[in-house]
């Protein structure tokens, strides 16, 4: 028994193909598995509510959504394409106020998603969703 | 040869990300600013009829914290992407994106159009 140990250790080299198989096998398994998920997005901001009660000099420009995705600004309807025009308007007073979207709880996501686009494309600094009833 | 399977090997299996697609058809919202989402550890879709799916199961708003708290222990530094159908209502969407940040996600984003 021990004489054919040896014997074998020295002219025989260890035999890998099934190793090999195994390994091609897993190798197949994590590449087809392999889900390389692309997805863009826009990153969302919600006011916080424990922060503090925003000073006077610093008033948000408020867009209101309402259920019908009509797009309020300052006491009139917009166009979606007209959101970044006026935002930019209203920024130029003040560059520094931020942009809350008020949406109506039975708003489009689409609409408010484009209006938070719009003012992002305004350069607004920070643009946040509220959800009104 | 071997060496190269080896490496080919490792390499998928590093990479490997396991992400649980909600799997359900959704028709994205186009936006112009929107950025390449790294590090997703969370899929939580909205579709048009205000249902939340959430790993191929249907899930009550109220209990997305739960299900988003359980899928972040895999990947605690990764993002929860809100995949929300062009005419669901906006109030599920926050309520969802709520219940995310109640859950301790760092970063929360919607998901738009591939172009």
């Amino acid at each position: 028994m021990k004489r054919r140990i040896s014997q074998e250790g020295q002219d025989t080299e260890v035999d890998l193909t099934p190793m090999l198989d195994v390994v091609f096998i897993m190798l197949i398994f994590f590449i087809v598995t392999a889900t390389f998920v692309r997805e863009k997005g826009i990153e969302v901001l919600r006011p916080d509510e424990s922060e503090d009660p925003p000073t006077e000099s610093v008033v948000a420009i408020v867009i209101r959504v309402d259920e019908s995705n009509d797009i309020w600004i300052e006491e009139r309807i917009v166009d979606l394409r007209a959101v970044r025009a006026n935002v930019e308007r209203m920024r130029a007073e003040n560059a520094e106020s931020p942009v809350l979207i008020q949406a109506d709880r039975e708003a489009d996501t689409g609409i408010v998603i484009g209006v938070m686009d719009q003012a992002r494309l305004a350069q607004a600094p920070a643009v946040s969703i509220a959800t009104v009833e | 040869m071997l060496d190269v399977i080896f490496i080919m090997l490792i390499f998928f299996i590093v990479t490997a990300v396991f992400i649980k697609e909600p799997g359900v058809d959704i028709v994205r919202v186009d936006a112009e600013t929107d950025g390449p989402q790294n590090r997703i550890a969370v899929l939580i879709a909205v579709t048009e009829d205000n249902e939340v799916y959430i790993d191929n199961r249907e899930v009550d708003v109220n209990g997305v914290r739960a299900m988003v708290e359980r899928m972040r222990n895999e990947n605690p530094q990764g993002s929860v992407v809100i995949q929300a159908d062009e005419h669901s209502d906006s109030g599920v969407v926050v309520e969802v994106i709520d219940q995310a940040r109640a859950a301790g996600a760092p970063s929360i984003a919607v998901t738009t159009l591939n172009d």
